[in-house]
């Protein structure tokens, strides 16, 4: 959900036409396909490329823009190394299921995949990966001093990390903050929410469903991944701890508190088709211009910033998320990263650690973002260094005010890697949860009665 | 008279909502596949918009063209049903037919094979055609969906088989046939309708499977059904070229039920009355 489609009308509406031609450069502009094959970059690299010359690998990824654009590039990893990388698209829902039959089958067919962060407990548990230290530290595959593991965004990076040991490198990524529409906060004379509270007070504010304009959204679908991806931040900004006292607790009087919020504001505030909407809803409505504010993940800006859709281009603005009673921001912390597959032989998993190398190196994520030759630029990328790059923060800032602000504030600041509870028993308590958000919202269940049954169910998942 | 008409009005009015509610989401998705993106997401719903084949150009003709899924699903589908359908008629006509030691137990078991959650005997196929090599290959999918084809298909030709008299293969053997060209020139010409129909249930199952087919195929057969979800992706739903791959993928289905329509009420009404005049 990474991209950014800077065609001409975005580019002039936002002002930052200069900026673009500053940033692809006359050459670049006349051969828009022609992408920079000048492989120096890497072999400054002090290692052997070609060590695993002829070796073919498979990399299961999700059809998304910013894959497109790494695949784009394949050719050069090619010719930099030998290997030969067969790309296999499969559906985010699907990729985890395929990802796992092969894990547990033990077959090898996928040498990498672009892997859920939450399934890494599981992964490790199971040895199903490989610790990434151990190529990070041997010199004949790795130049630390090149690679410089510590530019990759560390709240991704430990997301992806078990008891301190890197098991998937970070490759695109996202967090959570506030869109809004600076006219209609103007207009009443708001500001972005500073507090829960008074994020809701400014969707009360706002809330006008007889003129199709409704105060607030959040995710409202069922899932792990839907109302489980925004539930856990309101849960850790009232204070909850999901392992309290070494034991996974739901139904704790901070979630309760929690859900009642998240409940109170869906049922006053957002339409009420949101209780069954995804992000991608939620960012459609927004750019109709029937929401005034949404809190969402920041590459949700490429979406309402679509001239192809969006009725609300030059309109929004973002912040990081409020502050919960507790004093703390919480973001959601998601990205797509690489795993080893455990299973496959030694000169394979040296291949696939060459790619992964190459894919998450500050050379590629730059080639695959605002050099990229291609009309898609990702707002995913995993590199500190990259988001201070001048010419990537002019064309970030082409989605709206305090864009880049927002969102590396919230990378910085607001992460937390316990936000969502990281046990291997995880995709079923995150389904177990995500129902009994939904039930409470559709006001099948109260908030008490919703939370306490998940603490049931989930109980014995955790004895094991 | 006033009672009836009330009653006919009743029902009709009745049958059109149902009719509505079930014809719906074709008639969103038809509309949907001629729209812009920002025209299907205008409020209130466009029902006058100015209709543009674009979603179409591009999914057949542009970069991600899905040709190539539907030539998977029309070999995949087909070679089901070829394979199905010259197993399952001798099978079938065994079970009504003949009679040998575990004739019972061989109906029972072909019944017992779809009483089994497909979700539960995914990751053994997985197992079995990877380790044979089959992964991502039309012999390995075809092999996989005749598991559920063949019972399907067995199960309801039996019915046809069972309704025919015997007497009229008794005629043929005294005319000196055997069983073989009793069952080729006597038994299947009458059961045509019946074997029309499971041709039919059994393209259609194997054209609209979606389980199997995205966890056993690959890059290089990939069904329709599967390259459609990608339209759904983390970033956004594309409806409009959703809506188009749904229409082109329905379109050979509605063909094949127009062109197969008379036998397929003809064959499902079997069986209601036994040896009703179903010929």
């Amino acid at each position: 959900m990474t991209s950014f489609k800077p065609t001409r009308r975005t580019l002039l509406k936002t002002g930052t036409a200069a900026a673009a031609l500053a940033t692809f450069g006359p050459g670049i502009l006349r051969h828009a396909s022609a992408q920079d094959a000048d492989l120096a970059p890497y072999k400054s690299a002090q290692i052997d490329w070609q060590q695993v010359s002829g070796e073919t690998i498979t990399v299961a990824v999700i059809p998304a823009s910013y894959f497109e654009n790494l695949i784009a590039l394949a050719p050069q990893f090619k010719s930099l190394t030998g290997i030969d990388v067969r790309f296999e698209k499969i559906p985010p829902a699907q990729i985890r299921q395929k990802s796992v039959i092969d894990l547990t089958s033990k077959t090898g067919t996928y040498a990498t995949h672009a892997a859920d962060p939450m399934y890494y407990a599981l992964y490790a548990a199971n040895k199903w990966v490989e610790p990434l230290d151990t190529y990070l530290n041997d010199k004949a595959l790795t130049d630390q001093a090149w690679f410089k593991l510590d530019d990759i965004i560390p709240a991704w990076r430990s997301a992806n990390g078990i008891n301190g040991k890197l098991y998937g490198m970070p490759y695109d990524g996202e967090v959570t903050i506030q869109v809004y529409r600076k006219d209609l906060y103007d207009a009443k004379g708001l500001k972005p929410a500073d507090t829960l509270e008074a994020y809701m007070s400014n969707a009360a504010a706002l809330n006008t469903p007889n003129d199709r304009v409704w105060g607030a959204a959040l995710r409202g679908v069922a899932g792990a991944g839907q109302n489980m991806y925004i539930y856990p931040s309101i849960f850790r900004e009232f204070g909850g701890d999901w392992m309290k006292g070494g034991k996974l607790t739901v139904n704790g009087p901070e979630a309760e508190a929690a859900l009642a919020w998240y409940v109170d504001i869906m049922k006053k505030y957002a339409p009420t088709a949101a209780a069954n909407w995804n992000w991608p809803d939620i960012a459609d409505a927004f750019s109709q211009g029937t929401v005034a504010s949404y809190i969402d993940a920041h590459s949700s800006a490429s979406v309402v910033n679509n001239p192809e859709k969006s009725k609300v281009i030059g309109k929004v603005a973002y912040a990081r998320w409020p502050k919960g009673p507790s004093g703390k921001r919480t973001t959601s912390i998601w990205n797509w990263g690489f795993p080893i597959n455990s299973a496959l032989p030694e000169k394979k998993r040296k291949a696939t650690w060459l790619f992964i190398q190459w894919a998450a190196s500050a050379e590629t994520q730059a080639r695959t973002a605002h050099r990229f030759a291609g009309p898609t630029k990702r707002s995913g990328v995993n590199r500190t260094s990259v988001w201070k790059d001048p010419d990537y923060i002019k064309l970030m800032n082409g989605f709206g005010e305090n864009f880049v602000e927002a969102t590396m504030g919230a990378l910085q600041d607001d992460t937390d890697v316990d936000w969502r509870p990281r046990v291997p028993q995880w995709p079923a308590i995150g389904d177990t949860m995500a129902t009994a958000i939904q039930s409470a919202l559709s006001g099948q269940a109260t908030i008490k009665a919703a939370l306490d049954d998940a603490q049931r169910r989930i109980e014995p998942m955790m004895r094991g | 008279m006033t009672a009836k008409r009330l009653r006919v009005i009743a029902l009709l009015a009745i049958s059109m909502v149902f009719l509505l509610a079930w014809a719906f989401p074709i008639i969103w998705s038809v509309l949907n596949s001629l729209k812009t993106d920002s025209d299907v997401l205008a409020y209130p719903p466009k029902l006058v918009f100015a209709p543009t084949w674009e979603a179409y150009r591009d999914v057949l003709f542009g970069s991600g063209s899905i040709l190539p899924n539907l030539l998977s699903s029309v070999i995949i589908s087909v070679g089901t049903t070829i394979v199905t359908m010259l197993m399952a008629v001798p099978a079938a006509y065994a079970l009504a037919r003949l009679r040998f030691r575990g004739k019972k137990f061989a109906g029972f078991y072909v019944l017992a094979t779809q009483m089994l959650p497909p979700v539960g005997i995914i990751i053994p196929y997985f197992l079995v055609l990877r380790n044979i090599g089959w992964i991502d290959t039309y012999q390995g999918i075809i092999l996989i969906y005749l598991s559920f084809s063949l019972p399907f298909a067995i199960w309801l030709l039996v019915s046809y088989f069972e309704d025919i008299p015997f007497e009229m293969e008794e005629a043929a053997y005294l005319d000196g046939a055997s069983r073989l060209k009793t069952l080729w020139r006597i038994i299947i010409p009458q059961v045509r309708g019946g074997i029309a129909v499971t041709v039919v249930f059994v393209f259609l199952n194997a054209w609209n499977e979606f389980l199997f087919a995205v966890v056993l195929s690959g890059n290089t057969v990939r069904p329709v059904t599967v390259a459609m979800f990608n339209f759904v992706s983390v970033e956004q739903t594309l409806w409009a070229k959703l809506a188009a791959v749904s229409v082109l993928a329905m379109l050979p289905v509605v063909v094949l039920g127009v062109v197969a329509q008379k036998h397929i009420v003809k064959g499902l009404t079997v069986g209601a009355v036994k040896g009703g005049g179903r010929r």
